[in-house]
Protein backbone atom coordinates (compact mmCIF):
# COMPACT_ATOMS: atom_id res chain seq x y z
CA UNK A 1 0.00 0.00 0.00
CA UNK A 2 1.70 3.64 -1.25
CA UNK A 3 0.95 6.10 1.49
CA UNK A 4 1.31 9.89 -0.42
CA UNK A 5 3.90 11.98 1.02
CA UNK A 6 1.45 14.88 2.27
CA UNK A 7 0.04 12.57 4.72
CA UNK A 8 2.07 12.71 7.65
CA UNK A 9 -0.17 11.70 10.52
CA UNK A 10 -1.61 8.60 8.23
CA UNK A 11 2.10 7.68 7.94
CA UNK A 12 2.58 8.69 11.73
CA UNK A 13 -0.39 6.11 12.50
CA UNK A 14 0.41 3.14 9.99
CA UNK A 15 4.02 3.33 11.85
CA UNK A 16 2.21 3.17 15.51
CA UNK A 17 0.61 0.26 14.66
CA UNK A 18 3.74 -1.66 13.19
CA UNK A 19 5.68 -0.90 15.99
CA UNK A 20 3.26 -2.24 18.61
CA UNK A 21 3.49 -5.98 15.96
CA UNK A 22 7.35 -5.69 15.88
CA UNK A 23 8.45 -7.38 19.32
CA UNK A 24 6.15 -10.44 18.29
CA UNK A 25 7.43 -10.46 15.04
CA UNK A 26 11.13 -10.63 15.97
CA UNK A 27 10.40 -12.95 18.83
CA UNK A 28 8.62 -15.41 15.98
CA UNK A 29 11.98 -15.35 13.66
CA UNK A 30 14.17 -16.30 16.76
CA UNK A 31 13.57 -19.83 17.40
CA UNK A 32 16.66 -20.60 15.63
CA UNK A 33 20.13 -19.00 16.70
CA UNK A 34 20.10 -15.53 14.22
CA UNK A 35 22.44 -12.31 14.23
CA UNK A 36 20.74 -8.93 13.57
CA UNK A 37 21.90 -8.32 9.90
CA UNK A 38 20.65 -11.85 9.04
CA UNK A 39 17.37 -11.07 10.69
CA UNK A 40 17.25 -7.13 9.43
CA UNK A 41 17.22 -9.09 5.53
CA UNK A 42 14.88 -12.07 6.97
CA UNK A 43 12.15 -9.64 7.83
CA UNK A 44 12.45 -7.70 4.84
CA UNK A 45 11.88 -11.08 2.68
CA UNK A 46 8.32 -11.13 3.94
CA UNK A 47 7.89 -7.56 3.67
CA UNK A 48 8.27 -6.24 7.19
CA UNK A 49 10.69 -2.78 6.69
CA UNK A 50 12.63 -2.43 10.24
CA UNK A 51 16.15 -0.63 10.22
CA UNK A 52 18.85 -0.96 12.66
CA UNK A 53 18.25 1.82 14.80
CA UNK A 54 14.92 -0.09 15.92
CA UNK A 55 16.20 -3.70 15.59
CA UNK A 56 19.33 -3.81 17.62
CA UNK A 57 18.22 -1.91 20.96
CA UNK A 58 15.18 -3.98 20.70
CA UNK A 59 16.91 -6.82 20.49
CA UNK A 60 19.00 -5.74 23.56
CA UNK A 61 16.24 -5.19 25.76
CA UNK A 62 14.22 -8.35 24.68
CA UNK A 63 17.30 -9.95 25.86
CA UNK A 64 17.36 -7.89 29.27
CA UNK A 65 14.25 -8.80 29.93
CA UNK A 66 15.33 -12.43 29.76
CA UNK A 67 13.05 -13.41 26.35
CA UNK A 68 16.45 -13.43 24.21
CA UNK A 69 19.90 -14.95 24.68
CA UNK A 70 22.74 -13.77 22.88
CA UNK A 71 26.26 -15.16 22.46
CA UNK A 72 29.23 -13.58 20.29
CA UNK A 73 30.17 -16.35 17.37
CA UNK A 74 33.33 -15.30 15.08
CA UNK A 75 33.13 -16.20 12.09
CA UNK A 76 36.57 -16.14 9.93
CA UNK A 77 37.87 -12.52 11.40
CA UNK A 78 34.25 -11.22 12.07
CA UNK A 79 32.45 -11.49 15.47
CA UNK A 80 28.84 -11.85 15.64
CA UNK A 81 26.34 -11.19 18.06
CA UNK A 82 23.57 -14.12 17.58
CA UNK A 83 19.97 -14.38 19.73
CA UNK A 84 17.78 -17.06 20.12
CA UNK A 85 14.95 -17.31 21.69
CA UNK A 86 15.24 -18.44 25.48
CA UNK A 87 12.61 -20.96 27.56
CA UNK A 88 10.82 -17.73 29.38
CA UNK A 89 11.02 -16.20 25.85
CA UNK A 90 8.83 -18.94 24.29
CA UNK A 91 6.34 -18.98 26.79
CA UNK A 92 6.17 -15.26 26.25
CA UNK A 93 6.18 -15.61 22.12
CA UNK A 94 3.27 -17.88 23.16
CA UNK A 95 1.20 -15.06 25.09
CA UNK A 96 1.99 -12.62 22.58
CA UNK A 97 0.33 -15.09 20.27
CA UNK A 98 -2.92 -15.60 21.45
CA UNK A 99 -2.96 -11.63 22.55
CA UNK A 100 -2.51 -10.49 18.85
CA UNK A 101 -5.11 -12.99 17.64
CA UNK A 102 -7.62 -12.25 20.02
CA UNK A 103 -7.13 -8.23 19.35
CA UNK A 104 -7.37 -9.48 15.80
CA UNK A 105 -10.82 -10.60 16.62
CA UNK A 106 -12.13 -8.04 18.36
CA UNK A 107 -10.80 -5.32 15.81
CA UNK A 108 -12.12 -7.60 12.79
CA UNK A 109 -15.62 -7.36 14.77
CA UNK A 110 -15.11 -3.85 15.46
CA UNK A 111 -14.81 -2.94 11.35
CA UNK A 112 -17.19 -5.02 10.40
CA UNK B 1 38.36 1.43 8.22
CA UNK B 2 39.04 4.66 9.68
CA UNK B 3 35.79 6.35 9.20
CA UNK B 4 33.78 3.75 10.69
CA UNK B 5 35.60 3.54 13.92
CA UNK B 6 35.80 7.10 14.14
CA UNK B 7 31.86 7.25 13.72
CA UNK B 8 31.77 4.31 16.79
CA UNK B 9 34.74 6.34 18.61
CA UNK B 10 31.59 9.46 18.45
CA UNK B 11 28.78 7.16 19.45
CA UNK B 12 30.41 5.60 22.36
CA UNK B 13 30.45 9.05 23.91
CA UNK B 14 27.01 9.36 24.03
CA UNK B 15 27.02 5.48 25.48
CA UNK B 16 27.07 4.55 29.37
CA UNK B 17 30.09 2.72 29.99
CA UNK B 18 28.21 -0.22 31.03
CA UNK B 19 27.97 -2.64 27.37
CA UNK B 20 29.64 -0.20 25.54
CA UNK B 21 31.85 -2.72 23.77
CA UNK B 22 29.46 -4.54 22.79
CA UNK B 23 27.05 -2.21 21.39
CA UNK B 24 29.66 -0.67 19.46
CA UNK B 25 30.76 -4.16 18.31
CA UNK B 26 26.96 -5.21 17.44
CA UNK B 27 26.98 -2.15 15.00
CA UNK B 28 30.49 -2.42 14.08
CA UNK B 29 29.51 -6.21 12.54
CA UNK B 30 26.46 -4.90 11.30
CA UNK B 31 28.15 -1.87 9.49
CA UNK B 32 30.23 -4.36 7.73
CA UNK B 33 27.93 -7.18 6.73
CA UNK B 34 25.71 -3.82 5.08
CA UNK B 35 29.33 -3.20 3.09
CA UNK B 36 30.02 -6.40 2.31
CA UNK B 37 26.67 -6.95 0.77
CA UNK B 38 26.52 -3.50 -1.31
CA UNK B 39 29.83 -3.53 -2.39
CA UNK B 40 30.23 -7.57 -3.15
CA UNK B 41 33.23 -7.77 -0.27
CA UNK B 42 35.00 -4.25 -2.07
CA UNK B 43 33.45 -1.22 0.34
CA UNK B 44 35.56 2.19 -0.64
CA UNK B 45 35.17 5.18 1.95
CA UNK B 46 32.30 6.68 -0.07
CA UNK B 47 30.05 3.20 0.50
CA UNK B 48 31.01 4.03 3.92
CA UNK B 49 30.23 7.24 4.05
CA UNK B 50 26.83 7.11 2.38
CA UNK B 51 26.10 4.13 4.93
CA UNK B 52 26.73 6.20 7.59
CA UNK B 53 24.56 8.96 6.50
CA UNK B 54 22.03 6.49 6.52
CA UNK B 55 22.29 5.23 10.03
CA UNK B 56 22.32 8.96 11.27
CA UNK B 57 24.33 10.61 13.47
CA UNK B 58 26.15 9.41 16.12
CA UNK B 59 24.28 10.96 18.79
CA UNK B 60 20.63 9.59 17.72
CA UNK B 61 22.23 6.71 17.60
CA UNK B 62 23.47 6.30 20.91
CA UNK B 63 19.76 7.45 21.74
CA UNK B 64 17.91 4.53 20.19
CA UNK B 65 19.94 2.56 22.91
CA UNK B 66 18.32 4.92 26.04
CA UNK B 67 15.56 7.57 24.65
CA UNK B 68 15.07 8.70 28.31
CA UNK B 69 19.32 9.63 28.40
CA UNK B 70 18.27 12.83 25.55
CA UNK B 71 16.15 14.74 28.44
CA UNK B 72 17.85 17.16 30.47
CA UNK B 73 14.55 16.64 32.70
CA UNK B 74 11.88 14.12 31.45
CA UNK B 75 8.60 14.04 31.02
CA UNK B 76 8.29 11.65 33.79
CA UNK B 77 9.50 14.54 36.33
CA UNK B 78 8.45 17.41 34.46
CA UNK B 79 5.35 18.21 36.48
CA UNK B 80 6.99 17.67 39.75
CA UNK B 81 9.97 20.09 37.78
CA UNK B 82 7.71 23.15 36.93
CA UNK B 83 6.09 22.98 40.84
CA UNK B 84 9.16 22.82 42.52
CA UNK B 85 10.62 25.67 40.19
CA UNK B 86 7.78 28.05 41.19
CA UNK B 87 7.98 27.42 44.36
CA UNK B 88 11.42 28.44 44.36
CA UNK B 89 10.96 31.46 42.56
CA UNK B 90 7.93 32.93 44.36
CA UNK B 91 10.34 31.97 47.90
CA UNK B 92 13.44 33.48 47.02
CA UNK B 93 11.97 36.62 45.90
CA UNK B 94 9.74 37.33 49.30
CA UNK B 95 13.08 36.29 51.02
CA UNK B 96 14.91 38.91 48.81
CA UNK B 97 11.86 42.01 49.36
CA UNK B 98 11.95 40.42 53.23
CA UNK B 99 15.84 41.52 53.20
CA UNK B 100 15.28 44.40 51.39
CA UNK B 101 13.42 45.84 53.74
CA UNK B 102 14.60 45.05 56.95
CA UNK B 103 17.65 46.67 55.60
CA UNK B 104 15.96 49.67 54.82
CA UNK B 105 14.90 50.31 58.84
CA UNK B 106 18.26 49.12 59.80
CA UNK B 107 19.55 51.62 57.93
CA UNK B 108 22.13 49.97 55.18
CA UNK B 109 20.03 49.87 52.50
CA UNK B 110 21.51 49.95 48.84
CA UNK B 111 20.24 51.99 46.18
CA UNK B 112 17.21 51.07 44.44
CA UNK B 113 19.09 49.53 41.32
CA UNK B 114 21.45 47.52 42.90
CA UNK B 115 18.42 46.13 44.80
CA UNK B 116 16.19 45.26 41.05
CA UNK B 117 19.48 44.18 40.00
CA UNK B 118 19.73 41.52 43.02
CA UNK B 119 16.58 40.75 42.36
CA UNK B 120 16.36 40.01 38.70
CA UNK B 121 20.23 38.21 39.01
CA UNK B 122 18.17 35.84 41.79
CA UNK B 123 15.89 34.09 39.45
CA UNK B 124 18.02 32.70 37.26
CA UNK B 125 20.40 31.39 40.27
CA UNK B 126 17.22 29.68 41.56
CA UNK B 127 15.77 28.17 38.84
CA UNK B 128 19.53 26.90 38.00
CA UNK B 129 19.96 24.91 41.05
CA UNK B 130 16.10 23.31 40.95
CA UNK B 131 17.47 22.26 37.46
CA UNK B 132 20.57 21.07 38.63
CA UNK B 133 18.68 19.15 41.32
CA UNK B 134 16.64 17.71 38.60
CA UNK B 135 19.35 17.25 36.66
CA UNK B 136 20.43 14.51 38.62
CA UNK B 137 17.43 13.18 39.55
CA UNK B 138 16.50 12.53 35.67
CA UNK B 139 20.29 10.90 35.34
CA UNK B 140 19.68 8.27 38.22
CA UNK B 141 16.60 7.21 36.82
CA UNK B 142 14.32 8.44 39.93
CA UNK B 143 10.44 8.59 38.99
CA UNK B 144 8.43 11.33 39.94
CA UNK B 145 4.84 9.81 41.20
CA UNK B 146 3.30 13.05 42.66
CA UNK B 147 -0.02 12.17 41.40
CA UNK B 148 -0.30 8.73 41.78
CA UNK B 149 -3.01 8.64 44.80
CA UNK B 150 -4.71 12.07 43.96
CA UNK B 151 -7.83 11.74 45.52
CA UNK B 152 -10.87 13.19 43.32
CA UNK B 153 -12.18 14.82 47.01
CA UNK B 154 -9.40 16.99 47.75
CA UNK B 155 -10.33 19.02 44.52
CA UNK B 156 -10.64 22.71 45.37
CA UNK B 157 -14.11 24.31 45.21
CA UNK B 158 -14.50 26.78 42.03
CA UNK B 159 -14.43 30.11 43.36
CA UNK B 160 -15.38 33.38 41.37
CA UNK B 161 -12.01 34.89 43.23
CA UNK B 162 -10.64 33.89 40.09
CA UNK B 163 -12.91 36.23 37.64
CA UNK B 164 -11.75 40.00 37.89
CA UNK B 165 -14.62 42.63 39.43
CA UNK B 166 -14.71 45.27 36.29
CA UNK B 167 -15.25 47.62 39.41
CA UNK B 168 -12.12 47.25 41.22
CA UNK B 169 -10.36 47.48 37.66
CA UNK B 170 -11.86 50.64 36.23
CA UNK B 171 -12.10 52.53 39.87
CA UNK B 172 -7.94 51.58 39.72
CA UNK B 173 -7.80 52.91 36.02
CA UNK B 174 -9.96 56.56 36.92
CA UNK B 175 -8.30 56.87 39.85
CA UNK B 176 -4.61 55.97 38.07
CA UNK B 177 -5.68 58.26 35.54
CA UNK B 178 -6.69 61.53 37.54
CA UNK B 179 -3.56 61.30 39.76
CA UNK B 180 -1.39 61.02 36.83
CA UNK B 181 -2.95 63.78 34.81
CA UNK B 182 -2.56 66.20 38.05
CA UNK B 183 0.87 64.74 38.58
CA UNK B 184 1.78 65.61 34.68
CA UNK B 185 -0.18 69.12 34.55
CA UNK B 186 0.83 70.93 38.46
CA UNK B 187 3.23 68.78 40.07
CA UNK B 188 4.04 71.79 41.79
CA UNK B 189 1.20 71.69 43.61
CA UNK B 190 1.46 69.09 45.55
CA UNK B 191 2.92 69.95 48.69
CA UNK B 192 2.03 71.29 52.11
CA UNK B 193 -0.79 74.21 52.33
CA UNK B 194 -1.29 76.13 55.31
CA UNK B 195 -4.89 77.05 56.32
CA UNK B 196 -3.59 79.75 58.73
CA UNK B 197 -0.86 81.87 57.22
CA UNK B 198 -1.85 81.19 53.39
CA UNK B 199 1.93 79.74 53.17
CA UNK B 200 2.97 77.02 50.17
CA UNK B 201 5.50 74.87 50.24
CA UNK B 202 5.85 72.65 47.17
CA UNK B 203 7.37 68.97 47.79
CA UNK B 204 10.52 68.95 46.42
CA UNK B 205 11.63 65.44 46.22
CA UNK B 206 8.43 64.39 45.23
CA UNK B 207 9.15 67.01 41.77
CA UNK B 208 12.66 65.21 41.63
CA UNK B 209 11.25 61.71 41.40
CA UNK B 210 8.67 62.70 39.31
CA UNK B 211 9.78 60.75 36.02
CA UNK B 212 9.41 57.41 38.27
CA UNK B 213 6.22 57.95 39.76
CA UNK B 214 4.61 58.32 36.10
CA UNK B 215 6.49 54.94 34.96
CA UNK B 216 4.58 53.36 38.25
CA UNK B 217 1.28 54.90 38.18
CA UNK B 218 1.70 54.39 34.07
CA UNK B 219 3.06 50.66 35.15
CA UNK B 220 -0.23 50.13 37.32
CA UNK B 221 -3.01 52.02 34.70
CA UNK B 222 -1.59 49.78 31.65
CA UNK B 223 -1.98 46.29 34.26
CA UNK B 224 -5.55 47.33 34.92
CA UNK B 225 -6.31 47.89 31.58
CA UNK B 226 -4.60 44.65 30.83
CA UNK B 227 -6.58 42.55 33.63
CA UNK B 228 -9.73 43.92 31.96
CA UNK B 229 -9.24 43.10 28.94
CA UNK B 230 -8.80 39.50 30.56
CA UNK B 231 -11.60 39.23 32.66
CA UNK B 232 -9.92 36.60 34.32
CA UNK B 233 -6.60 35.91 36.27
CA UNK B 234 -4.07 33.25 34.58
CA UNK B 235 -0.16 32.17 36.07
CA UNK B 236 1.31 34.86 33.78
CA UNK B 237 -0.81 37.47 35.32
CA UNK B 238 -0.02 36.70 38.78
CA UNK B 239 3.29 36.76 37.66
CA UNK B 240 3.06 40.63 36.18
CA UNK B 241 1.01 41.66 39.24
CA UNK B 242 4.23 40.88 41.43
CA UNK B 243 6.64 42.35 38.63
CA UNK B 244 4.31 45.37 38.95
CA UNK B 245 4.46 45.53 42.84
CA UNK B 246 8.27 45.24 43.18
CA UNK B 247 8.40 48.28 40.57
CA UNK B 248 6.31 50.53 43.03
CA UNK B 249 7.70 49.38 46.09
CA UNK B 250 11.30 50.36 44.07
CA UNK B 251 9.62 53.46 43.77
CA UNK B 252 7.80 54.15 47.40
CA UNK B 253 11.19 53.15 48.45
CA UNK B 254 13.08 56.28 46.84
CA UNK B 255 10.59 58.59 48.10
CA UNK B 256 10.77 57.37 51.30
CA UNK B 257 14.81 58.01 51.33
CA UNK B 258 14.48 60.86 49.01
CA UNK B 259 12.22 62.41 51.99
CA UNK B 260 14.59 61.14 54.72
CA UNK B 261 17.60 62.49 52.86
CA UNK B 262 16.12 66.03 52.59
CA UNK B 263 14.87 65.90 56.35
CA UNK B 264 18.87 65.28 57.12
CA UNK B 265 20.20 67.93 55.15
CA UNK B 266 17.24 70.43 56.85
CA UNK B 267 18.01 69.59 60.18
CA UNK B 268 15.20 67.73 61.58
CA UNK B 269 16.28 64.33 62.38
CA UNK B 270 14.35 61.31 62.36
CA UNK B 271 11.15 60.34 61.08
CA UNK B 272 8.83 59.82 63.59
CA UNK B 273 7.66 63.19 65.38
CA UNK B 274 9.47 64.06 68.85
CA UNK B 275 6.56 64.99 70.68
CA UNK B 276 8.39 68.19 72.40
CA UNK B 277 9.35 69.31 68.96
CA UNK B 278 5.98 68.96 67.60
CA UNK B 279 3.73 72.42 68.33
CA UNK B 280 7.50 74.36 67.34
CA UNK B 281 7.81 72.50 64.52
CA UNK B 282 4.13 73.02 63.55
CA UNK B 283 4.80 77.26 63.89
CA UNK B 284 7.97 77.73 63.12
CA UNK B 285 8.60 76.07 60.06
CA UNK B 286 5.29 74.44 58.03
CA UNK B 287 7.42 72.48 55.74
CA UNK B 288 9.73 70.39 57.83
CA UNK B 289 6.78 69.83 59.30
CA UNK B 290 4.28 68.78 56.19
CA UNK B 291 7.91 67.08 55.06
CA UNK B 292 7.91 64.76 58.25
CA UNK B 293 4.14 63.73 57.47
CA UNK B 294 5.11 62.44 53.74
CA UNK B 295 8.06 60.80 55.08
CA UNK B 296 5.86 58.92 57.78
CA UNK B 297 3.22 58.79 55.41
CA UNK B 298 5.59 56.75 52.57
CA UNK B 299 7.44 55.22 55.15
CA UNK B 300 3.98 53.43 56.47
CA UNK B 301 2.54 53.09 52.84
CA UNK B 302 5.81 50.77 52.10
CA UNK B 303 5.87 48.56 54.82
CA UNK B 304 2.02 48.40 53.92
CA UNK B 305 3.25 47.60 50.14
CA UNK B 306 5.55 44.77 51.05
CA UNK B 307 3.43 43.37 53.30
CA UNK B 308 0.63 42.94 50.97
CA UNK B 309 3.35 41.96 48.35
CA UNK B 310 4.72 38.96 51.00
CA UNK B 311 1.54 37.72 51.67
CA UNK B 312 0.45 37.69 47.71
CA UNK B 313 3.39 35.46 47.49
CA UNK B 314 2.95 33.16 49.74
CA UNK B 315 -0.59 32.78 48.83
CA UNK B 316 0.75 31.75 45.52
CA UNK B 317 3.19 29.40 47.19
CA UNK B 318 0.33 27.55 48.85
CA UNK B 319 -1.87 27.39 45.56
CA UNK B 320 1.17 25.69 43.99
CA UNK B 321 1.28 23.54 46.59
CA UNK B 322 -2.39 21.92 46.75
CA UNK B 323 -2.42 21.46 43.00
CA UNK B 324 -0.32 22.67 40.19
CA UNK B 325 -2.93 23.52 37.56
CA UNK B 326 -4.77 26.12 39.82
CA UNK B 327 -3.73 29.69 39.69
Amino acid sequence: MKTQTNSEPIENLTQELRRGALPLAVLSMLGENKYGYALISELEECGIKIDQGTLYPMLRRLESQGLLQSSWVVEGTRPRRYYQISVEGSEVLRLLTEEWRHLNQLIEKLLA
Amino acid sequence: MEIIERYLYQVGKHLPAKGREDILAEIRSHLEDTLDERTNGKPTEEDAVALLKEIGAPRQTAASYNPQSQYLIGPGLYPLFRMVAGIALVATLGAQLLAGVISLWTGSLINAGEFVAGLIASVPSALGWVVVVFMILQASGVQANIDDDWDPRTLPAIDNKEDIKRGDQIFGITAGIILLALLIVMPERIGIYSSLGGEFYSNPVILQYLPWIYASLALGIGFDIYLLWQGRWTIASRAMEIGKDIFSIVVVTMLYKGHAAWLEAHGSSGVVFNLQELPTDLVSNLQLFGMKVFCMAFGIALIVMVAVTISKLVKMIIRALRGAEKV
